[in-house]
């Protein structure tokens, strides 16, 4: 059997992937840039009218924040993340050119996907709070030092799941297709538009296993109420995270020295 | 001595991947860490080593398996059995526009590719001057690559290559591409770098490049090593194989109109030659050449002798009647021709032999046969035959 050689990742090439990959996708043209901040911003606006003026949605945990602050600090970190894995998916085969020509740690490629991703809605993230803080909502900004960490976690977590998913849709192209409603139903079924409590009981245990719920719940309680509620549970998922992210750099790297027979 | 590539026993399968299924089962075996057994075997038990300040061609038809060959020793693919060992620092150039962005500058596109190769900012700073002078392609290296000419392309591409200052430099044919100024520009920085001690793999279907840059080569024949040594001989064999299999086809179509003709060939032999064996000859050996003629009408009928390249290419011919020479009469009806060229000046290669039989006018051929025969010889000299030369002060 032959030894499975493993470039090593190289940081000024990652470096330059990022950046590339920002430009293409965001920089571009100058409304790329815009649309970045816009089209969640109209999302945000379809939801808020939907939900608040239509279904009449009152979330009690928001108090005096209303629904749109409470709804706008989760929306946006879901939206880098999601859309984060959805670009990462097809980056392989979007890159087959390269793979097939020239060595390198394949894994490169959907990790500065991801990357690049979060860093343009990150930017974004800043400004909407900061939008918000003018428009009269109290952000508790001291509380950013732990949002920063918290954010770069989710930013391992959606890199491991781009791994896995990516590595897959070499082999199994159907994976491009199953994944956006995936996404949509993750979404749907984590508390984003509404409160945690608003889930039946029945369903809250398992719910409170899903990171995401974790991760937004979290959110809301640094930026909106300075509340800092780390628990044994977070501990357990936190960890969790930690270990899938391992787990999925060796699944991607036991595929990784094959893509070029797939491509 | 430094080995910098040794490769042991490779083979390479590549997988059926067709069908979603079989790239579902491809999936399942690979996750359970087993690899895919079926499909194109495409290298098979391959051997190889290549030390430090060597040179080593590699040849081979196309689809011989090369490439892919080129992509196990970088690994760029996985080899299905055998093992791929590599030290140093190694540039490949599979495809020298490979990872450009076409949307990007030129300039941006270098500092893409030399931090693929593994250089940092501060070795691309200061070799960057060196990269856009090799390039050479002035003001456009701020433009887009999408605008750029594929000769301009590959200049941009090697000049990043000439930045990286490998120990082993591998190219897979990328001297076919470009203008010719540039191709001797990459000739020239090859030659430098094998001056300096550099080390070579070189895929090409130019045995005039091979052989210019090359010590020695391996023949790789549908996916294993047909040949491989000194680069004279594996060249020649390779082009001589390559120009009896062109020649085969054609051969059939000129060949033998046999018993039905009128002053029919009996026999063209070549002298010393035993049969079932490829006669060879060395460069300045006499080659002596017999036709026998059948003649119906027991009238000496003229004999033409002709050398001809395996690949139908003429050389040279000679008529019996234009020179007044006269055949033996052997008995009633069989005439004979024998005819010595002497130290013959053919470069070497694969040639044949031909005899026709003309009526004794000498105004139409009856008959033609062919018998192939090989020239070996170690020279540098291109084209098919010496010409008496010297060169002058």
């Amino acid at each position: 059997m032959s030894k499975e050689i493993h470039k090593k990742l190289d940081r000024v090439f990652f470096q330059n992937l990022v950046v590339h990959q920002i430009r293409l996708d965001y920089l571009e043209n100058l409304t790329g840039f815009a649309w970045l901040i816009l089209q969640p911003l109209i999302l945000l606006a379809v939801y808020a009218f939907v939900f608040s003026t239509i279904f009449k949605a009152r979330i009690p945990e928001a108090g005096d924040i209303g629904f749109v602050p409470y709804l706008a600090v989760a929306f946006w970190p879901w939206t880098a993340f999601s859309e984060a894995i959805l670009r990462a998916n097809s980056s392989i085969i979007a890159n087959g050119a390269l793979i097939g020509k020239v060595a390198f740690a394949t894994e490169q490629i959907p990790l500065a996907t991801v990357t690049a991703t979060f860093i343009m809605h990150m930017i974004g993230y800043a400004a909407v709070l900061l939008m918000l803080q003018l428009l009269g909502t109290s952000i508790q900004w001291f509380f950013v030092l732990l949002v920063i960490p918290l954010i770069l976690l989710m930013w391992v977590f959606a890199c491991a799941i781009a791994l896995v998913t990516s590595a897959m849709q070499v082999f199994v192209r159907d994976v491009g297709q199953i994944l956006p409603p995936l996404m949509t139903f993750w979404f749907f079924t984590t508390p984003i538009l509404y409160s945690a409590s608003y889930l039946p009981a029945s369903i809250q245990s398992i719910a409170q296993w899903n990171p995401m719920a974790w991760f937004v719940g979290q959110l809301r309680e640094l930026l909106l109420f300075g509340e800092i509620n780390f628990d044994t549970n977070s501990l357990v998922l936190v960890l969790s995270i930690f270990v899938f992210a391992w787990g999925s750099i060796r699944f991607f790297r036991r595929f990784s020295g094959h893509f070029e027979d797939f491509l | 001595m430094d080995s910098l590539v040794r490769i042991e026993g490779v083979s390479k399968i590549y997988p059926r991947v067709h069908k979603p299924r079989e790239r579902l089962k491809a999936f399942g075996s690979l996750l359970f860490g087993r690899k895919p057994e079926h499909g194109a075997e495409v290298l098979k038990d391959i051997n190889l080593e290549v030390f430090r300040g060597q040179s080593l061609g590699i040849i081979g038809e196309n689809g011989a398996g090369k490439s892919t060959l080129l992509k196990v020793l970088t690994a760029v693919i996985q080899p299905t059995h055998g093992s791929v060992t590599t030290n140093g620092n190694i540039a490949a150039m599979l495809e020298l526009g490979a990872g450009f962005q076409p949307d990007f500058s030129g300039m941006d596109n270098v500092r893409m590719k030399a931090s693929l190769m593994g250089l940092d900012n501060r070795e691309l700073g200061e070799r960057l001057d060196d990269i856009l002078e090799f390039a050479d392609i002035g003001e456009y290296i701020h433009e887009p690559v999408k605008h750029y000419s594929s000769g301009m392309v590959v200049r941009l591409g090697f000049a990043v290559i000439t930045a990286c200052r490998p120990d082993l430099l591998i190219t897979d044919e990328v001297l076919a591409v470009g203008d010719e100024s540039f191709q001797k520009k990459c000739i020239r920085w090859i030659e430098q770098f094998l001056k300096d001690g550099g080390t070579l793999l070189l895929v090409s279907h130019s045995m005039y490049v091979v052989q210019k840059l090359c010590q020695k080569a391996i023949w790789i024949h549908e996916g294993a090593v047909r040949k491989s040594g000194d680069v004279f001989p594996v060249t020649q064999a390779y082009l001589a194989w390559h120009e009896f299999r062109r020649a085969q086809e054609k051969e059939m179509r000129i060949m033998a109109k046999g018993d039905g003709a009128y002053y029919r060939i009996e026999k063209l032999i070549l002298a010393d030659s035993i049969d079932g064996v490829l006669p060879e000859f060395a460069m300045g050996d006499d080659i002596v050449a017999e036709l026998t003629i059948y003649s119906p009408d027991d009238r000496p009928p003229v004999g033409v002798f002709g050398i001809v390249r395996a690949d139908g290419t003429p050389v040279y011919g000679v008529i019996s009647d234009n020179e007044g020479a006269t055949p033996l009469h052997l008995e009633e009806h069989r005439y004979s021709y024998r005819l010595k060229f002497e130290g013959i000046n053919l470069l070497p290669g694969s040639y044949s032999l031909r005899g026709h039989s003309m009526d004794p006018e000498g105004v139409r051929v009856f008959d033609s046969r062919e018998t192939p025969f090989r020239v070996s010889g170690n020279t540098k000299e291109v084209g098919y035959i010496r010409l008496p030369h010297e060169w002058l002060d």
